[in-house]
């Protein structure tokens, strides 16, 4: 009686199981859709939600997913095989992936500027600095907070550019300088809440400055060194045998053609357009995706 | 204020936290309350070594567990073939292997521990080897239904692993704990609040469920 | 159905205390065997070696003549043919008839003949109204008879009875004591008694044994046990004057 229960209690949790494995299995199909790894600014300016769907109509187009993760941890999981394609924002560690044969080849898409952003009251006065160099000297020389990023990211590659050019070395700095290691928006939440200055990227800050009430936009002239610019990366096929290697090559070369760059121009965050498109740098790419 | 783009949108976002917590609970459960039983009713010794690892893998933190499995999964790693990392699939197998060793310890502990008695009396009335566990299960069933709802409560609470394993994916592998995480980072904290009431909700429902379950079960 | 039931030179020990010295006593097919002694002289531990719940160092017992069978299927046929009701039994998890299905249950009876032989047996107990209670709110007579329709429900060859009517009041051990007797006329089964009360082994049993000492000490018909026992440590017992 009840000995043959117990059976059936057991049977009819292993159908539930069953039948939600089904699901679960269903729902992790491949379906033919790219997986990109990108930084974690690409998503927090809402570049991406605005501009993947319109690949996704293209007649040769697919739909891209995407994690976003820092820069090291994008390129880290194209080398890994996980992702199909990579957009990221550091020069530097994007010649050593092509470079590795990770990578088939590198588009130039846009570029935005970096921003040096901090408490409203300003007190190491770095508002009339007359170059970003400058403006870091003084928050050095005044010992204010900083908050840097320190994780293998574009954004904190330039930031070390930067003190260097101002003939300091990062490591030997007291702990007015922070270190928080994560992604750009959680960096400027906790700039926020501590008054701390930080470096961003104007695109992050556009997107995020109504939450940001203690911070102010303290430094923006757009100095060349401050250029901060995106590429799009297809992982190469001979070291990845399993990526998506002709729709990422697709991809890559559609985010260069005039009607994808007209949409990255019109894109706007609380008012402001943070991309300028660049595909025409490319010409002179020697890395750059046959068509 | 919207729904965010770094959000998604909160139903789906429940659905799938229920999914995957719920999936990987049954599925724990299929293989810790068997295992859990058997080795509940050893005599001490010959089930000691299994009892330590078992112990061990207790105190596994979550988010180790979700790194070992994201070694694994990943195309780089042994099972990279089946594609399985950043899938809703991949989360399941982390939370199975956080939550079995929950149950099947929590199971173990109240079988091993039902009187002498209940044994010795199903033997005497007949009962061969299936039966009497069977029978002990069944006095032990209140206890055992509270490991399978800490199992639950555990998985659908844990963040590390199935933001490690899942990457937190929109529309794919977002679930309501990864995305309180990315909401406060990104200072969307009645977002976040909304979400955490959702999971305070969803807790509380088990817990009652369990308690009338509980209440049905106890003699 | 029947079973004899011959115990040779029986010897169980725990952690070093020799509990049973060498038990020797043959009981015959269809009677009532009472034994008796003092707490702690080894007449729990001594059916509980019958039953297959503890396993003796040393001596032999055979039921029906035979040895235990090894191979598990006929081991667990000749469990099936024993019952055993132990002083404060557990009842489990659920009413008290599923309690007193529950044998049937492991032997494979189901559906109209398992309620009819359930109803019956509680009907033997004189608790065919509380069928449906709970087991856990029962009083401790009543859990005591649903314990005992349980055993014989499954109409057991032996029946081994441990003390099974201490701390119960008059009117429940009546009730029980002619349960027993009914069960024994009607199917003829062997009835091992153990009890510490000298007026319920004149009552039931057709033979008497004293065990002292984890040692069957003397053992014999009811009256002559009682009257002209031949040991002096009998009766001395009887007499309620043994010192130990």
């Amino acid at each position: 009686m009840h000995f043959r229960s117990a059976w059936r209690y057991f049977l009819v949790i292993l159908v539930a199981a069953g039948v939600a494995l089904a699901v679960v299995a269903f729902l992790s199909l491949p379906r033919g859709h790219l997986l990109m790894a990108t930084t974690t600014s690409t998503r927090d300016t809402g570049l991406l939600p605005y501009l993947l769907p319109h690949f996704a109509e293209e007649p040769e187009g697919v739909e891209v997913r995407y994690i976003a993760v820092g820069t090291g941890q994008a390129l880290d999981a194209a080398r890994r095989g996980d992702a199909d394609v990579v957009m990221v924002h550091a020069p530097t560690l994007e010649a050593q992936f092509l470079a590795s044969g990770d990578g088939r080849c590198r588009n130039l898409i846009m570029y935005n500027t970096f921003v040096i952003v901090g408490p409203v009251g300003d007190p190491a006065g770095i508002r009339n600095a007359t170059s970003a160099t400058a403006g870091f000297l003084r928050i050095y020389q005044n010992n204010s907070l900083f908050e840097s990023r320190a994780d293998n990211s574009g954004t904190y590659t330039k930031e070390l550019e930067l003190w260097t050019a101002a003939g300091l070395n990062a490591s030997t700095f007291g702990t007015w300088y922070e270190k928080t290691n994560q992604g750009m928006g959680a960096t400027l939440t906790i700039a926020n809440e501590k008054l701390a200055y930080t470096l961003s990227d104007d695109g992050t800050w556009y997107a995020r400055e109504l939450t940001l009430p203690y911070l102010g936009l303290l430094y923006s002239r757009g100095d060349a060194v401050l250029r901060n610019q995106y590429s799009v990366i297809p992982v190469n096929p001979a070291a990845h045998p399993g990526a998506l290697a002709e729709k990422a090559l697709t991809f890559a070369n559609w985010l260069v053609l005039p009607r994808a760059q007209a949409l990255i121009g019109a894109f706007a965050v609380n008012g402001h357009t943070i991309f300028t498109p660049n595909a025409g740098d490319n010409a002179s790419n020697p890395w750059a995706c046959p068509p | 204020m919207g729904v965010s783009p770094v959000s998604g949108d909160i139903l789906h976002i429940t659905a799938l936290s229920l999914l995957v917590s719920g999936t990987s609970t049954l599925v724990a459960t299929l293989i810790a309350v068997p295992i859990g039983t058997f080795l509940g009713l050893r005599e001490v010794g010959s089930a000691r070594l299994l009892r330590n690892i078992l112990f061990t893998l207790y105190g596994l933190p979550p988010v180790l567990a979700g790194l070992l499995v994201f070694l694994v999964l990943s195309r780089a790693g042994p099972l990279g073939p089946l594609g399985l990392l950043y899938t809703p699939l991949g989360m399941v197998i982390a939370q199975v292997v956080i939550t079995t060793p929950i149950i099947l310890g929590i199971t173990m502990s109240v079988v091993s521990t039902v009187e002498r008695r209940v044994k010795d009396t199903a033997f005497v009335l007949g009962a061969d080897r299936y039966q009497l566990s069977i029978t002990v299960l069944r006095e032990a069933a209140a206890g055992v239904l509270t490991a399978i709802m800490v199992g639950f409560g555990r998985a659908i609470s844990e963040v590390g692993a199935v933001f490690i394993v899942g990457g937190h994916i929109e529309g794919q592998t977002q679930v309501l704990t990864t995305t309180i995480i990315i909401d406060v980072a990104q200072a969307e904290y009645s977002h976040a609040l909304t979400l955490g009431v959702i999971l305070l909700v969803i807790a509380a429902a088990i817990y009652s469920l369990l308690y009338r379950l509980q209440e049905k079960t106890l003699a | 159905m029947t079973m004899s039931l011959d115990v040779a030179g029986l010897v169980k020990s725990f952690r070093e205390r020799e509990v049973l010295r060498g038990i020797d006593v043959r009981v015959a097919p269809g009677e009532i065997f009472a034994i008796v002694g003092p707490s702690g002289a080894g007449k729990t531990t001594l059916l509980r070696c019958i039953d297959f719940l503890l396993s003796p160092e040393a001596g032999d017992i055979r039921y029906d003549g035979q040895a235990a069978p090894s191979e598990p299927a006929p081991m667990i046929a000749l469990r099936r043919r024993i019952g055993m009701v132990a002083q404060n039994p557990y009842l489990f998890r659920g009413t008290a008839s599923y309690n007193v299905s529950f044998g049937l249950c492991i032997r494979d009876v189901e559906g109209g003949e398992l309620e009819t032989r359930t109803m019956e047996a509680l009907t033997g107990v004189g608790l065919a109204g509380v069928a449906g209670t709970r087991a856990s709110v029962l009083s401790a007579g009543e859990a005591q008879r649903v314990a005992f329709a349980r055993a014989v429900v499954v109409r057991p060859d032996l029946l081994l009875l441990d003390e099974y009517t201490a701390n119960l009041d008059p009117a429940n051990v009546n009730i029980l004591e002619s349960a027993v007797r009914e069960y024994n006329r009607s199917t003829g089964a062997t009835v091992v008694l153990v009890t510490h009360n000298m007026f319920q082994a004149k009552r039931l049993a057709t033979r008497v044994a004293l065990l002292l000492e984890g040692r069957i000490v003397e053992a014999g018909p009811v009256r002559e046990f009682f009257e002209s026992p031949r040991d002096p440590r009998t009766l001395a017992f009887v007499r309620g004057e043994y010192a130990f």
